[in-house]
């Protein structure tokens, strides 16, 4: 990136307003995140990008006019504008906005949950991803300031600390249900099968319910099917392939864990088998009946299905928003006192 | 026992019967209306079945619900018969009310249905008594109440909330946001995104759940109501949906297109909850077909019975009023049979 750095540096904005309103308000400790407390976190990754200078901000519409308050009372030293798309209200929003980001932002800082997060991986290309965390299991978002936040993808965005020492990038995971590929959902941290009759309110109510899965990531850290296999071994985000796992009853299983299924609840589940898999290994599940959950939402109901599970290699290229900012005071962008250094004069 | 349990096929089969019995129903409530056939006046639920399928099969038989001034779909899913609403609609003896209620007054207590209102925003103080009840008898039941968009801004809910979320009421408060008050969006009457939010105001969980899928609107009402058994107090359920007719029959609708209609007709309850049952083997074509020609055989013979069935007698007018006996109601009857009323 660095050698072909425009003057400007473009970072695209997603905050997804329909993130953190769903049932796991009631069947977990699920945090509650109003829209107002998103413009507000929002606004402080405004403020963070101002850690550089020029910077041009594109941000998604949606249709509850939270984008065009951000538009409206943004500082006045950011070139901020919404971005040209047609609002949807509805997932369509998030992936049209990454695939415009693709082709014009140098970095884009996502406000949402692992579904907003892998609605911007289904197009965001090469372009680094900041995450900060509003919805409700997440894995992949991190809970961070927003400035802090804003002031990593700035960094990040303008070349003032290099892209590759400072980001990674994420595994995904995919299911395809009896090869049909109109039944092929992908996901970015977690796949996973479950006994249940219908999609309903999307979210994984009950642990006893879950069938197995494959994950890109596990960790006990981890809220949701990663933190179960977490409960045996720690695979990174980055580290290649993921896991697969089959549950079983606890009292009839080789082993038992304990994972925080949804937020506030520490679940028990019986862990009949699990491996490491490679990019591409399927882990395979036949079920009479069932539901296809992605990133901790049921999506899709099947029957009499063969469902091949297997994690890919081609996910978002993340920020690691702490070193980033780390460095970047390293290199001196927060010392005003010696003068400060613009992106230009870092090369 | 759910009313309904739509995790089973026959369950499923049977909610899709109830919201096609609600939809043959409204329709045919909405000619008779246009040919003035009916007395009153009819406020449609067509396009909102899966709501009221959804959460009343996740009751209980015994559980109560508070309606809504569009109450219809509200009453036939929690089980009431299409013959006698009819009737009632009619003005007719043989209704829930003895015809002195009429479309938007409809009550059965005994089938747990604690009326329809023509006062947007009452059900909800209703449905907070009956949790009271349930409490203090130490009964496992709750009440839901169902109330509109329009109904939130209502200060009265505000008081049924909030006394119920305090002293922990086996209570559901169920939105269902269809998108207008009347004629107002739902964004020009509320300066929040999700009506849910305002659950925050009482300390207890709120969320919103698509309201054309019959199987979300189900889930979400058994989660909450296992809470509101466990004594956790209320659940406070957005349910978002659409009316496919006006506030009223006669509305000119002059607030939205027939294209804003289509894009919510695009995802219609009935139709897709069909096409999952069809996709599942649960159901097929045929027998959908043979289903909805018996409701729609059902539901004429119900209009042409309550056409022809006899009116209450006027000196019954004053009957059915009261549980306790109220003096001047006493005289009233009392002159009504000396003159039929000819000085009232």
């Amino acid at each position: 990136m660095s050698g072909n750095r425009r003057r400007q540096t473009t970072v695209g904005l997603v905050v997804n307003p329909a993130a953190g309103r769903d049932i796991r308000r009631l069947t977990g400790g699920a945090s509650v995140s109003d829209n107002y407390a998103k413009r507000r976190t929002a606004e402080c990754v405004l403020e963070g990008l101002t850690v550089v200078d020029d910077v041009h901000v594109l941000v998604m519409p949606d249709s509850t006019g939270l984008a065009n308050k951000l538009v409206d009372d943004a500082p006045a030293d950011l070139d901020v504008e919404l971005l040209d798309t047609t609002v949807t209200a509805s997932g369509r929003d998030t992936r049209q906005a990454a695939e415009r980001f693709a082709e014009r932002a140098d970095a884009a800082v996502v406000l949402g949950g692992d579904g907003t997060n892998r609605d911007v991986a289904h197009g965001i290309g090469d372009v680094p991803v900041v995450s900060i965390s509003t919805g409700t299991n997440n894995v992949v978002p991190t809970p961070v300031d927003g400035t802090v936040a804003g002031a990593a993808a700035a960094l990040v965005g303008s070349g003032a600390v290099p892209v590759e020492e400072s980001t990674y990038r994420h595994g995904m995971v995919e299911a395809r249900v009896d090869g049909d590929e109109e039944k092929t959902v992908r996901g970015l941290a977690t796949l996973g099968v479950l006994d249940r009759p219908f999609v309903g309110t999307r979210a994984i109510l009950d642990p006893g319910d879950i069938v197995g899965g494959v994950v890109s990531r596990a960790s006990s850290t981890e809220i949701g099917l990663s933190g179960i296999p977490g409960g045996l071994l720690t695979h990174r985000p980055d580290d290649p392939g993921g896991v697969g796992f089959r549950l079983g009853p606890p009292a009839e299983s080789s082993r038992t864990v304990r994972a925080v299924t949804v937020p506030g609840v520490l679940s028990t589940v019986g862990v009949e088998d699990y491996r490491v898999l490679d990019d591409g290994e399927d882990f395979v599940f036949e079920m009479p009946r069932g539901v296809v959950s992605v990133d901790g939402e049921r999506e899709l109901a099947v029957r009499e299905a063969t469902i091949r599970v297997r994690p890919l290699a081609d996910g978002p290229r993340m920020v690691r928003i702490e070193d980033v900012v780390e460095r970047g005071a390293q290199e001196g962008w927060f010392r005003v006192d010696v003068g400060a250094v613009s992106p230009e004069r870092s090369e | 026992m759910v009313a309904i349990d739509i995790e089973s096929e026959e369950g499923q089969r049977e909610a899709l019967r109830r919201m096609l019995t609600i939809r043959a129903f409204d329709t045919k409530a909405g000619d008779l209306f246009g040919d003035g056939e009916l007395p009153g006046f009819v406020h449609l639920y067509i396009g909102e079945e899966a709501v009221a399928v959804g959460a009343c099969s996740a009751l209980e038989e015994e559980d109560y619900i508070t309606s809504t001034h569009r109450g219809h779909g509200h009453c036939i899913a929690k089980g009431l018969e299409p013959e006698q609403m009819m009737s009632e609609l009619y003005g007719k003896r043989d209704g829930y009310c003895n015809g002195k209620g009429g479309s938007m007054h409809i009550a059965d207590v005994d089938a747990g249905m604690l009326g329809a209102n023509g006062i947007v925003g009452a059900g909800p103080p209703l449905a907070t008594g009956a949790a009271l009840t349930s409490h203090l008898r130490g009964e496992d039941t709750v009440a839901l109440a169902f109330f509109g968009d329009g109904a939130v801004a209502q200060g009265q809910i505000h008081e049924a909330i909030n006394i119920a979320a305090t002293w922990k009421l086996p209570a559901i408060f169920l939105v269902e946001n269809n998108q207008f008050g009347e004629g107002t969006p739902v964004e020009k009457q509320h300066n929040v995104q999700h009506l849910s939010e305002t659950a925050e105001a009482y300390n207890i969980p709120g969320f919103t759940v698509d309201g054309m899928d019959v199987t979300a609107v189900f889930e979400a009402v058994r989660e909450a109501r296992k809470r509101a058994l466990n004594g956790e107090g209320p659940t406070f359920i957005e349910a978002d949906t659409y009316r496919y007719r006006g506030h009223f029959e006669g509305d000119q609708q002059p607030y939205r297109t027939k294209e804003d209609v289509a894009i919510w007709q695009d995802r219609d309850a009935i139709e897709s909850f069909k096409q999952k049952l069809i996709d599942a083997g649960t159901i097929t074509e045929a027998e959908f077909d043979e289903m909805e020609s018996e409701i729609h055989d059902r539901i004429e013979q119900a209009a042409a019975d309550a056409k022809e069935a006899p009116y209450p007698d006027p000196s019954e007018a004053y009957e059915d009023m009261f549980s306790a006996t109220v003096p001047e109601i006493n005289e009233f009857a009392r002159q009504m049979r000396a003159d039929g009323g000819e000085r009232q």
